[in-house]
């Protein structure tokens, strides 16, 4: 029993003896190694005015991801164009509707741009808790700030409701463990309309202090965002059909009739450390990867409208999956080509289409007019009724915006996706995105 | 008093030694195995003594004993332990060594720094002999050498490319986005495997559309070693034998222990290899007519000049068809004294590739020296320098129609795509690249400089008659550099935006880790015996990884300044783990083993950096033929056995952070949110395994079975959830649930003939696991391929883990498939014949286990498939049809069973009997073959394939590089 009782403390006594060794020789605690690779959020508490800017210059830059993505979808369903690749076969078969394939709720085509739409939002709630709470700002400095995240956050919420239409978007997304409910259509465009309202009143009295790219020339200071933020807001009140709003917006905007169609602020690409290009541009005649005009672009287009160069004709046609177009989609003709966010000649459309609905047509007319003589056509001469003008007016947003991400949304807004053309047998022409599956 | 007594003991000892010496005995003679040829490197011990020889090349051995004789103890790898009485010189002795069938004398480790022998281990671990490993059919790199080999595990190769890249998985999936990869250990220094990329995305942009994870195909790093240094192999498969690795071992332990230096006679050998590597499957082009031609939408008047003038082309046979040539060089060294001892190696291998301009060369120096300081100290030092690379082709998946597969897939035979005479590459009108011109212009280059080195010390403190305490250290580091070089030059097709790229990538990582134990071994009576062993260890890392993505590159140069153009990203990680352990081995009357254990660890990885997490473990074994009860003769050896024990798997470096990566416009530097939100109380999953199982031998052990049962639960196991991405974020790590494998592994080892000209032993293993998600805190989870309508992995409550689901028509979604085989088995065997002649080969069997097959699909969307026109159905439309009509409607034509049977390696060896000149001490010729014969279902080149490397989600198959078979003529010259 001694014996036992002198082995049990052997064996007790080496290892204790060992531990306290161990514990007394183990290197000091190093408790925390860091991120290493970027900022963390807890950075920005009480932030400066650097970090600031650097949160609004990624904000910019975060707006471009998967912008060609959204492009290429919104483009497909409203039969504006056909994208054909190689090594994904789902653009022509889900999004076109081809056999029995429906949208999916957790597919690359609705989640990319959704996902990063949200992420730029995030980055502007980011921007708005930091830019509230930096006691190293003064307060027209912080209005810049929050008038900036909050126009480009309804912005991107407006893109995102386009996808999910009446399957709703969220609005409040501050706090990822507590996120507001899905707000239905109409209920959503309220809301970015009241976001770009407040962002208005930010913009009053505020000091720009942090640099924006050339993509924001002419609108870089606090009266430009704001004519900026008009503008979106006159693109909200027609989708709400909210007639006069609109023509209010307008003229706070940088609406000019007889101005340079393309001035507005865009989208800017690079190739910069860590820029981009635009992933919007494919060069003419390319093989595999490529994005054609729908075959209707060509047929419908009034003779001699200078908007066919927008779809120039390759040298020989491409088809795919039953599909066949000879014509490249020429929107963006180099991979730095800037892509508008919105420009004037939208604006002027804006304004027509609410001349329109307001019934004063004369106005109206003018307008299409000055669109039509830009683009090589002679001035309206048909029935100036609102249902003509309606159709007129639909025409020449088809045409301007061309592959710029209206065409769907446009015959949406007027019921009339059965109007679109049906390529295959068995296709279906889409009115909304499901909700991503995540969000349900 | 006692100790003055000892001490007084010692004294006289010390005083009276070289009187003593004077008595001494002479014994030298031969060692022999059954057949009676020489047993080469057989180790003779004085039992209980550190005095020893090993025998010479022609098995002779010298040793003088002091004193008045004693026992001597020879021991062999492969045979079993003998003893022998010596009390007067003696010059003849003839040991003949028993085989040992069922490797019940081999040494295996328990413990950092402990071991024991086989016949009273708990847990069923693996071991791989060099013979098994190089000794068949030498596999071009070290992991796919051991591919079929280890029982109990689930490798896949994830493509042909050359240099190498596997996914090891050691009795099921024990994570799902956590390291499901072993953690491998060599002579005690942890090795590092991180795969990294060489940033083909930035041109194929394959994580642009479907799936946001790498899909570059980069090679595992573990493949850098070179499997002739290795003399053995042990693999710890699952936490019951591996927790005292702790936090590192949740997918088990590979300890890989090199070749050591021998006292004797310096041993110089020369091995050379020569052989050719073909792919092992072509599919065929589509044979076409001109109404197929014209249902294409293809350009007919193209396709009939074509015929008329004989220009129908087998693109893919130009790309993957060539035969490369392969030639493999080792130079060994091995000798010794009695105090000092090395072994030296100088390898160099060259392959070339069956793709044009790919290949794989690999250059290796490894020195190992023990060195004896007195009759106490030992201190080891192994060190490795490899330099290799590999030219790996541009495969797998892409959305810019750029990879050899994908450019092939929409390419008919009838257009043309080989240069003209001024050496201008056609465009290629129906895709976006031109395979040939890819082929003969695009570099994908990965090099690797690597130096790994390790020191071992065991010094002997304390020594009673009933007790010693050893100090036992080891440590290592490993440092590689990697560059990563990727060229796609301006005249490329698809170089028209980018106007020429330029991708390189430098990485360097170092590893280092040390281990410090004292083991204390007590011999309470002759019946009783405790090894206790505490220590502590230390396991850091830092990689650093620059890509630069240059672009609009000035044409004919590859630098990074001579472009328009350059991003640069860089990614760094570090952890630093720490830990304690404590063991107990109590050993009862040689037959009953008790252990138990404990260790500690933290890492900064965690949440919380500082807070430490204990792993236990303990295991018994009885071997009843060895208690003094036993009457039977039936069992020759008969081991009851269970163990359990607990290991963790730490999160991913920067799981609690939520970051701001760099995204810049225009000239301003931005930041803008991750897509992963952090989650600063991330914890390590952990997993705890109960192991059973019993082995007994019979027929004077010349059969052997070993059959063991497991359970093994990951509890919280790491998942990257998909959260709402309303949030701003797309994911997050969550320790999310429970998951479970259970398994059988049966092995048996058989001597079912040995005579004097004919000798056969053979092993066969089988092996199978099932695995079930027990708990899921978060809703399903799909995961690891392109979604629902392609066919996707799915982390679901309830079932297994590796299931595949997707769409099927109105039942929804629904499983279609699981990638975990049914079982697996091999078969490996030695015929040994005339003498001189052995024959070895090895065959594994996978049964079932599913694939995703997407390059069909590929094929079919691209009217290229061999088989589109044919009309198995019998529903009268092309099957290439049926197929692509399926898509968007069921995914069940893409996921396909991918069992195989395959003889993957055979060799037949000769040993020239007699030798033309004296200094030539053993010459051996050789011939293999490896993966020559396969029989699968499977439609693709093979049914091993991972478009996303190595991981959870293996099996899924987007355009792969071909697999391919190997042949070999092998001499080795002893000097």
């Amino acid at each position: 029993m001694i014996k036992n009782l002198k082995i049990m403390k052997r064996i007790l006594t080496i290892p204790s003896l060992i531990l306290v060794a161990a514990v007394a020789i183990l290197p000091s605690c190093k408790k925390e190694i860091g991120s290493l690779n970027s900022p963390i959020i807890e950075d920005y508490t009480n932030a400066s005015k650097a970090q600031l800017n650097n949160l609004v210059s990624g904000t910019e830059s975060g707006m471009r991801n998967n912008y060609a993505m959204y492009l290429d979808v919104v483009g497909l369903i409203g039969r504006e164009m056909y994208r054909f690749s190689q090594a994904d076969p789902r653009y022509l078969s889900d999004l076109l509707g081809g056999g029995s394939a429906v949208l999916n709720n957790n597919t690359f085509y609705l989640t990319n741009p959704w996902a990063s739409r949200y992420r730029v939002v995030k980055n502007c709630n980011v921007l708005i808790g930091a830019a509230t709470s930096s006691q190293l700002l003064t307060d027209a400095e912080r209005k810049g700030y929050l008038g900036f995240a909050k126009t480009i956050k309804a912005y991107q919420l407006l893109l995102n409701l386009n996808l999910t239409y009446t399957n709703g978007i969220r609005i409040q997304v501050e706090d990822p463990e507590n996120l507001g409910p899905i707000v239905g259509y109409n209920e959503s465009l309220t809301a970015i309309a009241a976001l770009l309202d407040e962002a208005k009143s930010d913009f009053n009295g505020a000091s720009i202090t942090f640099p924006l790219s050339s993509g924001f020339t002419g609108f870089k200071d606090a009266a430009g965002l704001l004519k900026f933020n008009r503008a979106l807001a006159a693109r909200v009140a027609v989708y709400r059909q909210q007639w006069a709003a609109a023509l209010t917006a307008l003229n706070e905007s940088f609406l000019d009739l007889n101005g340079d169609l393309n001035n507005g602020v865009k989208h800017v690409f690079g190739t910069g450390s860590g820029d981009q290009l635009n992933a919007a541009f494919f060069a003419q005649n390319e093989n595999g990867e490529v994005r054609l005009a729908h075959p209707s672009y060509a047929t419908n287009i009034i003779a001699g409208d200078d908007r066919i160069n927008k779809a120039t004709l390759r040298n020989a046609p491409a088809s795919s999956s039953g599909l066949s177009s000879n014509r490249d989609v020429w929107v963006y003709t180099s991979p730095t080509a800037p892509v508008p966010m919105i420009r004037n000649e939208e604006l002027i459309l804006i304004y027509a289409e609410a001349k329109i609905q307001t019934n004063v047509l004369g106005d109206a007319v003018t307008a299409i007019n000055r669109i039509r003589s830009s683009h090589n056509l002679t001035p309206y001469a048909g029935a100036v009724t609102q249902n003509a003008l309606i159709d007129e007016m639909l025409y020449h947003r088809r045409y301007s915006l061309f592959f710029e991400g209206h065409r769907w949304v446009d015959m949406r807004r007027y019921n009339r996706l059965n109007q679109l053309p049906i390529d295959r047998v068995g296709d279906d022409v889409w009115d909304k995105f499901p909700l991503p599956l995540t969000e349900q | 008093m006692r100790q003055i007594l000892q001490r007084v003991a010692l004294l006289f000892l010390v005083t009276a030694l070289p009187a003593y010496i004077y008595a001494q005995v002479t014994v030298s003679g031969t060692v022999t195995d059954a057949s009676n040829a020489p047993v080469i490197g057989a180790t003779i011990k004085v039992k209980n003594s550190n005095i020893g020889t090993a025998t010479d090349a022609n098995g002779k051995f010298t040793l003088t004993l002091p004193g008045r004789g004693g026992t001597l103890e020879i021991s062999s790898i492969g045979f079993r332990t003998q003893t022998i009485e010596v009390s007067s010189n003696n010059s003849d002795l003839v040991i003949k060594m028993q085989e040992d069938v069922g490797r019940l004398d081999e040494v295996v480790v328990t413990g950092l720094a402990t071991s024991v022998k086989r016949r009273n281990l708990a847990n069923a671990v693996a071991t791989i002999s060099s013979k098994q490993l190089t000794g068949m059919a030498p596999a071009q790199t070290f992991d796919a050498a051991l591919n079929g080999k280890i029982p109990g595990a689930y490798i896949n190769a994830n493509s042909g490319a050359p240099g190498g890249g596997l996914s090891i998985k050691l009795r099921g999936v024990t994570s799902v986005f956590g390291n499901t990869q072993p953690l491998f250990v060599v002579d005690g220094v942890f090795v590092d495997n991180t795969p990294t990329p060489a940033g083909l995305n930035s041109v194929t942009a394959a994580a642009a559309a479907g799936n946001a994870s790498n899909q570059d195909n980069p090679s595992s790093r573990i493949a850098d070693l070179r499997a002739e240094d290795i003399e053995n192999i042990e693999i710890l498969k699952g936490a019951s034998a591996a927790a005292i690795y702790g936090s590192k071992a949740a997918a088990g332990v590979v300890l890989i222990t090199t070749k050591r230096g021998r006292q004797g006679k310096t041993k110089l050998s020369f091995s050379q290899d020569l052989g050719f590597v073909k792919v092992r499957k072509l599919l065929g082009a589509r044979p076409l007519t001109s109404k197929i031609v014209t249902d294409q939408g293809w350009d007919v008047n193209e396709y009939n000049a074509a015929v008329a003038a004989g220009k129908i082309y087998d693109y893919e046979k130009e790309l993957y068809g060539q035969t490369g040539l392969t030639r493999n060089s080792i130079l060994s060294l091995t000798g010794g004294t009695d105090k000092t001892s090395v072994y030296l190696s100088l390898a160099q291998k060259d392959e070339e590739g069956i793709v044009k301009r790919t290949g794989y060369r690999s250059n290796s120096i490894r020195v190992n020296v023990d060195h004896r300081i007195n009759d106490n100290i030992k201190v080891g030092i192994t060190t490795n320098y490899i330099n290799s690379s590999a030219d790996r082709g541009l495969t797998q998946n892409d959305n810019a129609g750029v990879t050899f597969g994908v450019a092939l897939s929409s390419t008919p035979s009838f257009t043309e795509l080989h240069p003209d005479a001024n050496g201008n590459y056609p465009r290629n009108k129906y895709g976006a690249s031109n395979p040939i011109e890819t082929r003969d212009l695009v570099t994908n280059n990965e090099a690797v400089s690597r130096f790994v080195t390790g020191i071992n010390l065991d010094a002997l403190l304390q020594r009673s008659d009933r007790s010693n305490t050893r100090l036992v250290a080891r440590g290592g580091i490993d440092f590689y550099s990697l560059k990563t070089n990727a060229q796609f030059p301006s005249s490329l097709q698809f170089q028209t935006v980018n106007k020429g790229t330029s991708v390189q990538g430098f990485t360097r990582n170092l590893n280092s880790n040390y281990i410090l134990s004292l083991v204390n071994n007590f011999i309470a009576s002759d019946k009783l015996n405790f090894t206790t062993s505490a220590g502590i260890t230390q396991e850091s890392g830092n990689y650093d990884n620059l890509l630069n993505v240059a672009t609009q590159v000035i044409f004919g140069q590859s630098n990074v300044d001579q472009a328009g153009a350059l991003t640069a990203t860089q990614f760094r990680t570090k952890f630093q783990d720490d830990g304690i352990f404590v063991q107990e081995e109590v050993s009862i009357i040689d037959a009953i083993t008790v252990t138990g254990g404990v260790r500690f660890d933290k890492s900064t990885n965690n949440g919380d950096p500082d807070k430490y997490y204990a792993y236990p473990k303990a295991g018994l074994s009885v071997n009843l033929t060895r208690m003094d009860f036993w009457k039977g003769t039936f069992f020759d050896n008969l081991k009851l056995r269970g163990a359990y024990g607990q290991a963790g798997n730490f999160p991913a470096f920067g799981s609690k952070f939520t970051t701001f990566p760099i995204f810049n416009i225009d000239g301003l530097p931005g930041s803008l949110v991750g897509i992963q939100r952090g989650s600063p109380n991330i914890a390590a999953e952990r997993t705890s395994e109960l192991e059973a199982g019993i082995d007994f031998s019979i027929l004077n052990s010349r059969l052997n079975f070993e059959v063991s049962f497991y359970n093994k639960k990951i509890k919280d196991f790491l998942l990257l959830r998909t959260v709402p991405a309303s949030s701003g974020f797309s994911q997050q790590w969550v320790n999310a649930g429970d998951l479970r494998n259970r398994g059988v592994e049966i092995s048996l080892n058989a001597m079912p003939i040995s005579q004097r000209n004919f000798r056969w032993s053979s092993t066969t293993n089988f092996w199978m696991n099932r695995s079930k998600v027990t708990r899921l805190s978060i809703p399903p989870v799909v995961l690891g391929a392109f979604g629902n309508t392609l066919g996707t992995f799915k982390i679901e409550e309830g079932k297994t883990a590796t299931q595949i689901v997707g769409i099927d028509g109105t039942n929804g979604v629904v499983k279609l498939g699981d990638a975990e085989p049914k079982f697996q088995m091999n078969f490996f065997n030695e015929i040994t014949f005339l003498q001189n002649f052995s024959l070895r080969f090895l065959l594994h069997w996978k049964h079932k286990g599913d694939n995703i097959n997407l390059s069909e699909l590929l094929t079919d969307l691209g009217g290229t498939s061999p088989d589109f026109d044919a009309d198995k159905d019998g529903n009268g439309k092309a099957d290439g049809l049926d197929r692509i009509g399926a898509l968007g409607t069921t995914a069940r034509v893409f996921v396909q069973d991918a069992g195989y049977l395959r003889l993957r390696e055979i060799g037949l060896y000769y040993t020239v009997p007699k030798l033309p000149v004296s200094f030539i001490k053993g010459i051996r010729v050789g011939v293999s073959a490896n993966n020559y014969w396969t029989k699968t279902k499977y439609k693709n080149y093979d049914p091993e394939v991972s478009n996303f490397g190595t991981g959870f989600s293996t099996n899924v198959d987007v355009m792969p590089f071909p697999a391919s078979k190997r042949a070999t003529f092998h001499v080795m010259v002893d000097f």
